[in-house]
């Protein structure tokens, strides 16, 4: 007890010293949890993107279609199926799809397209395209007519570039863009969302139209009510052509899907594509997100299936490019953090040291009255002890409200940048992970090296000679 | 010192112009067995193709128009969901029609290398079959029999400016009444891409011909397309115009 009273007295004896200690540590551990946060808020942002809300955590596939994913490589279902998956514990959503690639074309311009064939009930419980249907659209048009319109005020008619070209399934997201107050600004938003309004819809459940991404129907210039021609090949090499009236404009964050995506009925699917009973894959989602439910559960629903030509993989399986991504950029992420650490290691080392050399005398003094080394090495140990708590807690303290807002509102990026990010295939955004077990990992890091510090000047205090201490 | 010039000379002009009488022959051979399936003018059929892959298979049928070397419309007769499709070969270019989406589409030169109508004949097959005669060399490498017929084995090699995809191609023709029995596709590295086989030689409408015939890709395991012949008729009057975009919409 005593020794904790002296390491303690000896802190507040000279404050500043101990401030620039704690502050370095203090940095160390506010810098290391932000990057730490950006870059894992950002992948958990990729996996929600395309993984929760697109393709699922699991998929039922046949065994070939990783490898060919064809129409060739699919497989039949039928409800005893789907009560079959859907009885396993934990399980959320069985949602089957068909995938295939055929042309898309309004007759003067043709594209490239992802058709997926969708429930539209089920599919709400998954990717809920419904959710994504555009009801604003900011055209050249609206711009104009917002420009010359009296209830807008200058103010904001100056901001309305931000939001040109863009399409927003509500207002909320233009107030945000536009740096508005939902409530404060309802008038302006209703008047710019009245100029803008595009009509639109969700599939109903016997629908015979389409839905179309914002980019791709961008490029066909198709709008609600146009007739889209669809060309391809079907199951077994057979013509698919048909035409389908577009219902609804969806706007999807991934803009590499955004510029090729088309949904529409499983069962108008299955009928274009000769496809009967058929899909290409079950996307299933979990209650519990973790690795290890996710592959505990894709262990369970493997064992359970009797067909053999069919698999169920998980998600850093049918989609290994983003797994590597993320991957790849947790390790260049780990290498940066490491070298932080390192040099924060040699500042706290630094300060340590000239502690030290400045507190030779008095160590040399204590020493010559009699007081045992290990004591003084012990009281020197409580001292940074000491130190790393203040700076790694109040490091955490520092960074937590910065990570809380961080996280509810994150980062929009906009114009180059934004851009940037889009060409990647990224949302321009930059969110932070929600506070986890990472926040404990760093601090736990950040004390080690504390605590490692230390060695170096308890080396000195043991080596120590008092008569030469006493003369410094 | 005549003499022995003359003894030079003879060998060698002699030599010369069996060589050139030979490569006529050969020409004249491989002209011959082509217009025998096509008809000298014009000829109209009607076809059933088989396409068979390691997991499937799947049968359609098709009518064939065609008239002098260069036009040609097909009609796609069955599987109900297809029927009506039609494809017309002008010269060198194709087109497409398809009644569900009444559009014509035409064909752009990169998809002339795809399998037309999922099978493993390409539209490049379709739509260059001619070129047979007038793009390649001609000469006769030697004689084999196949199914109790002798037949001449004849090598074409690609004339150097000629818009042809393949490298070499051999084929098997029939001493006696020029049948095409067996043809080899070779690619620019003189590797074989395709083997096309007759068979079921019998007579119909007047001539001797293979009812069928087998494509059998070489790379692909289990894997060919097989059509056979319902009905052929050769010489048939057939007006210029019938070959033309309008008429692929209205022609049954």
């Amino acid at each position: 007890m005593k020794l904790i009273k002296i390491a303690r007295r000896n802190l507040w004896r000279n404050k500043r010293r101990t401030a620039i200690t704690s502050a370095s540590i203090l940095f160390a551990v506010f810098f290391a949890l932000i990057m730490r946060s950006f870059q894992l808020g950002f992948y958990d942002h990729m996996i929600k993107n395309a993984i929760e809300s697109f393709s699922g955590f699991l998929q039922v596939q046949h065994i070939d279609y990783q490898d060919d994913p064809s129409l060739e490589a699919s497989f039949p279902v039928n409800d005893s199926l789907f009560q079959l998956l859907e009885s396993v514990d934990g399980i959320k959503t069985v949602v089957p799809r068909v995938e295939s690639f055929v042309l898309a074309s309004t007759g003067n311009q043709t594209k490239g397209a992802l058709i997926i064939g969708i429930d539209p009930v089920k599919e709400t419980e998954l990717s809920d395209p419904a959710n994504l249907i555009v009801h604003y659209r900011i055209t050249k048009d609206v711009l104009e007519q917002l420009n010359n319109e009296d209830r807008v005020p200058q103010s904001i008619k100056e901001k309305l570039d931000l939001i040109a070209k863009k399409s927003y399934t509500n207002t909320g997201t233009i107030a945000m863009d536009l740096d508005l107050d939902e409530k404060k600004d309802k008038e302006i938003l209703d008047v710019i969302g009245e100029i803008s309004y595009f009509p639109g819809r969700y599939l109903t459940k016997d629908d015979d139209g389409v839905l179309v991404s914002d980019r791709l129907s961008r490029y066909l210039n198709l709008t609600i009510g146009d007739t889209l021609i669809l060309f391809g090949q079907g199951y077994h090499g057979a013509t698919a052509a048909d035409l389908y009236p577009v219902r609804g404009i969806i706007t999807i964050a991934n803009p590499e899907l955004d510029n090729k995506l088309i949904y529409m009925n499983l069962a108008s699917a299955q009928y274009f594509l000769g496809f009967e009973n058929r899909v290409t894959t079950l996307a299933i989602n979990l209650y519990d997100n973790s690795e290890k439910n996710m592959l505990a559960t894709q262990n369970k629903l493997n064992a359970l299936l009797t067909n053999k030509t069919i698999v169920v993989k998980n998600w850093e399986e049918f989609n290994e490019v983003l797994a590597q991504q993320i991957e790849g950029d947790s390790q260049s992420g780990q290498a940066f953090m490491a070298l932080l650490y390192f040099i924060i290691f040699f500042g706290i080392i630094g300060t340590v040291l000239m502690m030290i050399h400045e507190r030779k005398r008095e160590f040399g003094v204590l020493v010559s009255i009699g007081m045992r080394k290990t004591r003084l090495a012990t009281i020197l140990i409580l001292e940074m002890i000491f130190m790393g708590i203040i700076g790694v807690v109040s490091g955490t303290a520092l960074s937590l409200p910065i990570l809380w807002v961080l996280h509810n509102n994150p980062i929009r990026l906009t114009g180059d940048m934004a851009q940037v990010m889009e060409d990647l295939g990224f949302e321009a955004v930059m969110p932070l992970a929600w506070i986890d077990m990472y926040v404990f990992w760093q601090g736990l890091i950040v004390a080690l090296m504390v605590v490692l510090s230390c060695l170096f000047p308890l080396r000195k205090v043991f080596n120590m000679k008092a008569i030469d201490a006493l003369r410094a | 010192m005549k003499s022995i010039f003359l003894i030079i000379l003879i060998p060698i002009t002699g030599f010369l112009f069996t060589v050139s009488l030979q490569a006529q022959n050969a020409t004249e051979i491989v002209k011959r067995a082509d217009d025998k399936m096509r008809g000298e003018k014009s000829s109209y059929s009607e076809w059933k193709m088989k396409i068979v892959r390691p997991t499937w298979e799947r049968t359609l049928s098709f009518k064939n128009w065609t008239k002098g070397t260069d036009k040609s419309l097909v009609l796609v007769t069955a599987p109900a969901k297809e029927k009506g499709q039609t494809f017309l070969k002008l010269d060198r270019e194709m087109w497409s029609w398809n009644p569900t989406i009444s559009r014509t589409i035409k064909l752009p030169p990169s998809m002339l290398s795809q399998g037309w109508m999922g099978s493993d004949f390409t539209n490049d097959d379709l739509l260059n079959q001619r070129s047979i005669v007038v793009d390649y060399t001609h000469e006769i490498i030697g004689d084999e029999t196949l199914e109790n017929r002798k037949c001449y084995i004849i090598e074409l090699i690609p004339k150097p400016d000629a818009p042809v995809v393949w490298g070499k191609i051999v084929f098997w023709i029939t001493k006696q009444d020029d049948l095409l029995m067996k043809s080899e596709y070779y690619d620019e590295d003189e590797y074989l891409v395709k083997t096309e086989l007759a068979h079921n030689i019998k007579n119909m409408s007047g001539r001797l011909i293979p009812a069928q015939f087998e494509l059998i890709p070489a790379e692909e395991d289990n894997q060919k397309t097989i059509v056979e012949i319902g009905n052929i008729q050769f010489n048939i009057p057939i007006e210029d115009s019938f070959f033309s975009i309008q008429n692929m919409k209205r022609v049954r």
